[in-house]
């Protein structure tokens, strides 16, 4: 709506131009202003036609008023539905576009993460595979553990055995020496004994002796 | 017929003061042909911006991937992502096509939403978003046509149109019909989504200049890139489309 309101000026000059038989469209001449365009034709209408301005102008205006179809085909082809050349550019330009994103960008980028994936990969399963070596690894250390153990305990119970062999062998040797001592002690206990039994004897006497005395008064 | 003329003035008086341009070309000259040329302008800066980032980027990759860097890879992996799901295992050579849809799109509704364009003036129409043109949305979807007729044709040869006849001959003019609907409306629905957006931005900011748009132009951004995936989504899943086997 606004569109039409917008280039309903348009035609009417479109339309004087024609009128005034020039028949370049302004459209066609383009790098140039259009503004100049839009200051010169009226001029050229208004020269051509100053006797008849009243009649002209009313002529435009009913042309205006009751031509609506032709009015909004021209503004269509005039303004949004525009097909012309730009098509076929911009198909060029996508298609440069579309090269030279594809060898600048998706192509040595797309490669370059499928290559780092791809090294990603191989380095996890290698990893997968020395987890393997691992275990083998840990069986053989498991097996030296075991050996080790098995030679320590062996020679722990030799260890042992020699140390109890000797042991034993100290302790019989004491125990005779002990054995030995004693009986000597005892021996000479009893020698001691008898010695004070006879020392024993002989003070007896000697007592009884003079318990005698002092009882029996004898003298 | 006074009252015609003078309602005609004071309306595009208002019209002017809004500012509002639509359909409004800078027209060139390239050969007997016209040409529009605030879209190949902003077109030529959304290509160099992309080709600039993505040089800046990728120049050196890193192993552990720097913020840059990192940042495209996301991008990559998100374009791989959409290209898998829509066609399947063969994506491979779909990427480029697939992924330079996304970008172009996406960083002319960006640039469109983001770059002060108005600062430069044109003696005639302004510069907008390459994808406010329908030169540009329709050249686009051409190229989605192409490129799925060429995935089935590449895939199944010949065997390719069996698929017209497939699920019933009765259906042939239907499916002769999509052929048809598929450009007209990935090239409509971006080109209306977009031309929309700024215009409304451009309506709220010459109503109420200050805080009312920002809601509108936020949710500008988000339809611009939603509407980049999506074009990027349905011409992938067309080209898988065409590519898988017809049962």
């Amino acid at each position: 709506m606004a569109n039409m309101l917008m280039s309903s000026s348009k035609p009417f000059v479109i339309a004087s131009a024609s009128l005034s038989s020039s028949t370049t469209k302004p459209k066609l001449s383009i790098p140039q202003l259009p503004l100049p365009n839009l200051t010169i034709k009226p001029s050229k209408f208004f020269t051509l036609s100053s006797s008849t301005l009243k009649s002209l102008s009313l002529v435009a205006a009913t042309s205006l008023a009751l031509a609506p179809p032709s009015l909004a085909v021209e503004i269509e082809k005039a303004a949004l539905f525009d097909f012309n050349l730009t098509l076929p550019i911009i198909v060029a330009e996508f298609l440069f576009l579309q090269f030279a994103l594809d060898k600048l960008y998706f192509s040595p980028l797309g490669k370059f993460m499928d290559d780092r994936d791809a090294a990603i990969r191989e380095k996890l399963n290698s990893v997968k595979d020395t987890s393997g070596e691992v275990k083998q690894l840990e069986e053989q250390a498991a097996a030296v553990m075991k050996a080790a153990r098995a030679e320590i305990s062996a020679a722990l119970n030799k260890m042992k055995k020699e140390t109890q062999a000797e042991v034993e062998q100290k302790l019989a040797e004491g125990r005779k020496k002990v054995e030995a001592e004693l009986q000597e002690a005892l021996v000479s206990l009893e020698l001691q004994k008898e010695e004070t039994l006879k020392a024993l004897d002989s003070q007896i006497a000697a007592l009884s002796r003079d318990i005698v005395n002092k009882v029996l008064p004898t003298a | 017929m006074n009252v015609l003329l003078c309602s005609i003035n004071t309306l595009k008086g208002l019209y002017d003061i809004s500012g509002v341009e639509v359909g409004q070309h800078l027209y060139w000259q390239i050969g007997g042909f016209q040409v529009h040329a605030q879209v190949l302008i902003t077109s030529w800066v959304v290509i160099a911006i992309l080709l600039g980032s993505a040089i800046i980027a990728v120049r050196n990759p890193q192993t552990i991937p720097t913020d840059s860097q990192n940042f495209f890879e996301y991008v990559l992996e998100f374009i791989r992502d959409v290209s898998k799901t829509q066609i399947g295992e063969e994506y491979g050579p779909w990427v480029s096509f697939i992924g330079t849809l996304f970008l172009f799109i996406f960083v002319s509704n960006w640039s469109g939403a983001l770059l002060p364009w108005k600062i430069i003036q044109l003696p005639h129409g302004e510069l907008a978003a390459p994808t406010n043109d329908i030169n540009t949305t329709v050249a686009l979807a051409l190229l989605t046509s192409v490129a799925y007729f060429y995935a089935g044709l590449t895939k199944k040869g010949l065997g390719y149109f069996g698929k017209y006849i497939q699920p019933t001959p009765i259906l042939l003019p239907i499916n002769i019909l999509e052929d048809f609907t598929k450009p007209l409306s990935l090239s409509f629905r971006l080109f209306g989504n977009i031309l929309a957006d700024e215009l409304v931005v451009v309506v709220l900011v010459s109503l109420v200049p200050s805080v009312v748009p920002i809601p509108v132009m936020l949710l500008g951004l988000f339809t611009s890139g939603i509407q980049a995936l999506i074009f990027a989504t349905l011409a992938a899943a067309y080209i898988g489309e065409s590519m898988e086997g017809h049962h």
